[in-house]
């Protein structure tokens, strides 16, 4: 991001940190996408293909540096996805929000990680991106968040933004929000 | 002791991971875990994890996993030195750990990241995780690897992609192009690699196979190694032609000019493929011989190793024109290199004169403490070989095999001095005492079961017959007194040998027979009884059956029979006739020949089942033959009913059960263009066979072999059961496109292809059956019917040449060592044991006599309980 933003923050005195977060959400909701975005364009991969087991990415927001586990969304991969919560500080879960179909599905895995022993009782921030917003008969996500039942998240801190990540466009308030809360639960 | 040298080690700084605790370790790999990672942290661990599974620690599949898990969180630190260790454990792992497949997104990213010291070692790691159907996806990226233009890069495809077509060959192959493209390299290392792949693809196909070779001769690879893989290619390629005629191959003017290459490698690889080709004449390899002979003097050590090792291994095959390079090897015996100084005199002692041997044995000795025991192996055998071929000089050859049996070494080495003595005896009636005496002092001191158990076994067979058998008892009495169950076990079998062989020493034996009944061990007292209560009751019938000649099943066949015979007519009595006999020890034809450097017989592992017992397991899988009764009682080994280079090849094996047999012809299309369907063999049978079954294959690609079978049923009359059957290959061609093998069209023609006779010969329907006291069997014969004739076997010019024709024409197994032909001498008589299918005994006795006619006269006796049968192996002989 702007270096004008760096200076800024270092002037502010926000410490240099380090994160890790996973990224999980179905197949083809654009997870791999996202992360090439966030990261410096020179290290951009040439082209996104569907992800077998998971990606580690390096990107750096303000200045915080994250460090990404793109996992794969393929049903028969997602029981891997478990492996990895333990250490994560926070969780990023990507929607095809024109995926409506599949939307039952998405809930169900949301809820398997609530419930997982490594998650459950941990204030872990989640932030939900609602991807693919561009898509015309794409839901919002006050709808996505209605039909997932958000609301009853009440032991970690949560937000949902629609995006869109083939131009970018509200993937900076996502992360921005990210990074605002795991500066306050990362010590 | 011990402590303290680990302590000098420790301060040395020994061995860092002497005492590693595998629980301590997987422990600290909890850490891999965390953030941040610290590489200085995790590296040492991740060697340490590495280091315990390259010496053998055992991981269950649990702790791998979790191992596995905790090394892909390390793909989070982007230090080289780490990701390269991150790479070995995934490979290591990967052979044990669950779902491995999660690092082929992070593996696939770094095979083709920008950095170089990543990529070939993420391409051997993802291809350690990959299986046949993950190979699809990462495709692309292999092809693209294969033609890279980094050498390491590329390297690691080919060598990779070599490795996964053991997996899934059909994808490999389809990497063809790319692989012909690295042949191009510039890179020594990546065009061999590639050259080694492109073989590996085609070679099921001869065709592609010669073109290949073709091409690339005339193009003068960069790559010296692939000049050398070439040559070996060419070698397969000349072997295979079955004419064993070289002089006008171009591959073998390939060969012979590669004697002139300027690399040492590919000259050296170019001669020792010359001399070890299977039918080059002397003049053929004088030149591959002058190059060795100049190495033998190069100041290089690798390269006169090289030279005189593979002078030893042809010294039997070409002696005159290693004996040209005499001056040479004297030179090397003072080598100060024990190995090549070792191969110097062992090559010296095949070649020399008999007026020779003292003095190398005596060089030999002077360093033989020296060597290591492979290298005392080479000169155990190649005394073996000196045994032979001066039998006068087993005195001296003898007395240095038992220094040397008493001497420190593993069971490899005792086992081939044992060995080496063994053969001496059984082949050289004057070394029979002495040999048995250094054995007998050298199990008083042994520390090899294995070796123990066979030379008791040893002792047992040929101490009764020797003039004074009581000299045997003590050495083996005193085993045992003082040995482990196994032994001991021996020592009671080798007992009784001599109660049932030698009346005089009865008494005494049934006394020592009485005390082992008190062993504790099962198999000791079992034995001690069985022999004992058989010796006691003195019946010369249950001793010569029961002890002399126990009977010789193949043990996993009587327990497959008596599982079918339970399962299907466990009312009636069991046939202990109709099981398979176990075969015989490997023929001592075979290991007698003087011929190159012998394997170590106690090397050469058994095959864990027999020919027969996997064909039975086979034949019982298809629904149309697997009613027919009775084990299967022998197989033959397959014969070609074609030429070697036809577009179509077929291999008949002959099946033999107790009424029937089973011809499997393996058929193979070798035409690109042709699809074969509803392929069969058609057979004019002679009279009294009858067809009761066929299995046609149903389908036939190209490059592919399939069985089809026929089952006949044997005539009634033993005397028709020999016998030719025109034969004949009949399909349906479906023309197809050469590349995919998909048919142009659904119509096909049907075809015929001439093949020659199917041959049911006397050899099919017998096997050999050991008689370790034939004397007492043909004695025991006399109550059968005996029928007997003289025959000229004309065409054979040698005593010995008849008896392996006898021999191998009856398919009976010579007996008391009777197929050795003492040299210099006019007459012969071989004495042959066997059972013929059903489980008749049958007997022969041939006598052997070079007459003043051309020929060999023969007089031939037969004895077996059925007189059908001595009357088929009379008419059938001549
Ligand atoms: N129209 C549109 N397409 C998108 C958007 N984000 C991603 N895509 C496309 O969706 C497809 C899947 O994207 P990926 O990033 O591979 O999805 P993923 O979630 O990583 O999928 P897996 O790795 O299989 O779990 C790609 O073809 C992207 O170009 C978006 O915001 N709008
Ligand atoms: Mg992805």
């Amino acid at each position: 991001m702007s270096n004008f933003f760096n200076k800024l923050s270092n002037f502010f005195g926000i410490k240099k940190k380090s994160v890790k977060v996973i990224m999980i959400g179905l197949n083809n909701s654009g997870k791999s996408t996202i992360v090439s975005l966030l990261k410096n364009d020179s290290e951009k991969s040439p082209e996104i293909i569907p992800t077998i087991g998971l990606n580690v990415e390096h990107f750096k927001y303000q200045n915080v540096f994250f460090t990404a586990f793109d996992m794969s969304g393929q049903g028969r991969y997602r029981y891997l996805w478990e492996r990895y919560y333990r250490n994560c500080d926070g969780i990023i879960f990507v929607v095809d929000s024109s995926d409506r179909l599949r939307l039952a599905v998405a809930k169900e895995e949301l809820y398997l990680l609530l419930q997982h022993p490594d998650v459950a009782g941990r204030k872990l921030p989640i932030l939900f991106l609602a991807n693919k917003m561009d898509v015309r008969e794409a839901l919002s996500s006050v709808k996505i968040a209605t039909a997932f039942g958000l609301d009853r998240i009440k032991d970690k801190p949560w937000h949902i933004f629609s995006t869109n990540a083939l131009t970018g466009e509200g993937l900076q308030e996502g992360v921005e929000w990210l990074t605002e809360q795991l500066c306050q639960t990362v010590a | 002791m011990a402590i303290k040298r680990d302590k000098k080690e420790e301060e040395d700084g020994g061995n860092p991971f002497q005492s590693l605790d595998k629980t301590s370790v997987l422990q600290d790999a909890r850490t891999f875990n965390e953030t941040p990672v610290e590489p200085r942290k995790c590296t040492p661990i991740l060697t340490k994890i590495l280091y315990l599974l390259n010496q053998g620690e055992q991981l269950g599949p649990a702790e791998a996993t979790e191992t596995f898990f905790a090394v892909t969180k390390l793909f989070q630190s982007n230090n080289t030195l780490l990701r390269r260790m991150v790479y070995l454990g995934i490979k290591e792992l990967s052979l044990i750990a669950q779902d491995v497949i999660i690092v082929t997104s992070s593996l696939t990213k770094d095979m083709t990241g920008k950095e170089d010291l990543y990529r070939a070692a993420a391409i051997r790691a993802l291809c350690s995780i990959t299986d046949a159907t993950m190979l699809q996806t990462i495709e692309r990226y292999m092809k693209q690897a294969i033609v890279d233009r980094n050498p390491a890069v590329a390297s690691a495809a080919l060598v990779s992609s070599l490795h996964m077509s053991r997996i899934a060959s059909d994808v490999v192959k389809r990497w063809v192009n790319e692989a012909q493209e690295a042949v191009n390299s510039d890179s020594i290392m990546v065009q061999y690699h590639a050259l080694g792949l492109l073989f590996h693809i085609r070679k099921n196909d001869r065709l592609a196979v010669t073109k290949l070779v073709a091409k690339l001769t005339r193009m003068s690879l960069k790559s010296p190694f692939a000049v050398c893989m070439l040559i070996r290619i060419a070698c397969k390629l000349l072997e295979e032609e079955s004419s064993g005629e070289y002089a006008d191959s171009p591959l073998f003017d390939f060969i012979e000019a590669c004697l002139r290459h300027k690399s040492e490698t590919v000259v050296y690889e170019a001669a020792a493929a010359l001399v070890n080709l299977r039918h080059t004449t002397t003049r053929q390899i004088t030149p591959a011989v002058s190059v060795l002979q100049l190495f033998c003097s190069s100041p290089k050590p690798a390269l006169r190793f090289a030279a005189v090792r593979t002078l030893n291994k042809v010294a039997m095959t070409h002696p005159t024109a290693v004996t040209s390079c005499n001056i040479d090897l004297e030179n090397l015996i003072t080598d100060s290199n024990r190995s090549i100084a070792t191969l110097a005199i062992t090559t010296l002692l095949k070649t020399g004169a008999e007026s020779a041997v003292d003095r190398l044995m005596k060089q030999i000795a002077s360093f033989v403490s020296e060597i290591s025991d492979e290298f005392k192996i080479v000169v155990v055998q190649a005394i073996r070989a000196l045994c032979l071929k001066f039998p006068r000089k087993h005195g001296t050859l003898m007395t240095f095999l038992s220094a040397m049996l008493r001497d420190e070494g593993g069971l490899e080495y005792k086992a081939s001095i044992a060995d080496t003595l063994i053969s001496l005896i059984e082949g050289n009636p004057e070394a029979k005492e002495s040999g048995l005496a250094h054995l007998c002092e050298f199990i008083e001191d042994c520390e090899h079961t294995s070796l123990a158990v066979r030379i008791l076994h040893l002792l047992g067979k040929e101490g009764p017959k020797t003039k004074q058998p009581s000299r045997y008892i003590r050495f083996i009495y005193n085993r045992v007194i003082l040995e482990n169950a196994v032994v001991r076990a021996a020592a009671v079998s080798a007992l009784s040998q001599f109660g049932a062989q030698c009346p005089d020493l009865l008494e005494n034996i049934l006394v020592l027979l009485a005390r082992c009944q008190m062993d504790t061990d099962d198999e000791v007292r079992d034995r001690a009884t069985y022999y004992f209560s058989i010796l006691q009751n003195q019946d010369r019938h249950l001793i010569n059956n029961y002890i002399v000649e126990p009977p010789q099943v193949c043990v996993s066949s009587l327990e497959k029979a008596l599982m079918l015979h339970l399962m299907e007519t466990p009312e009636e009595v069991f046939d202990l006739s109709s099981v398979p006999l176990a075969p015989p020890p490997l023929s001592d034809e075979v290991q007698a020949a003087p011929t190159v450097v012998q394997e170590p017989l106690a090397a050469l592992g058994r095959p864990a089942v027999s020919k027969e017992e996997s064909a039975s397991d086979r034949l019982r899988a298809i629904p149309e033959l697997s009613w027919i009764q009775g084990p299967l009682f022998k197989s033959s080994d397959p014969i070609s009913l074609t030429e070697s280079e036809t577009e179509y090849q077929v291999r008949v094996t002959k099946h033999v059960f107790k009424n029937h047999i089973v011809l499997q012809f393996d058929c193979t299309n070798t035409m690109s263009d042709q699809l074969l369907e509803k392929v069969r063999v058609q057979l004019e049978v002679s009279e009294g066979y009858q067809i009761v079954a066929e299995v046609p294959c149903q389908r036939l690609a190209c490059s592919e072999t399939s069985p089809t079978y026929i089952a006949l049923q044997f005539p009634d009359a033993p005397n028709l059961t020999v016998t030719n059957f025109a034969a004949t290959l009949r399909f349906v061609v479906k023309d197809c496109d050469p590349m995919t093998g998909i048919p142009n069209s659904d119509d096909g023609y049907e075809e015929d292809y001439m093949l020659e006779d199917v041959e049911v010969m006397l050899a099919d329907q017998m096997q050999r059956l050991t008689k370790s006291n034939f004397g007492a069997a043909w004695e025991e014969g006399e109550s059968y019917s005996e029928l007997e004739d003289t025959y000229n076997l004309s065409g054979i010019n040698s005593l010995e040449e008849a008896v392996r024709s006898v021999v191998s024409f009856m398919g009976m197994q010579p007996a008391d060592r009777s197929d050795r032909v003492q040299p210099d001498k006019s007459s012969h008589t071989v004495y042959l044991g066997g059972m013929f299918r059903g489980g008749v005994e049958v007997l022969a006795r041939a006598k052997l006599a070079m007459g003043n006619s051309p020929g060999v006269a023969m007089q031939l006796t037969v004895r077996s309980p059925n007189p059908d049968i001595c009357e088929l192996i009379i008419s059938v002989v001549g």
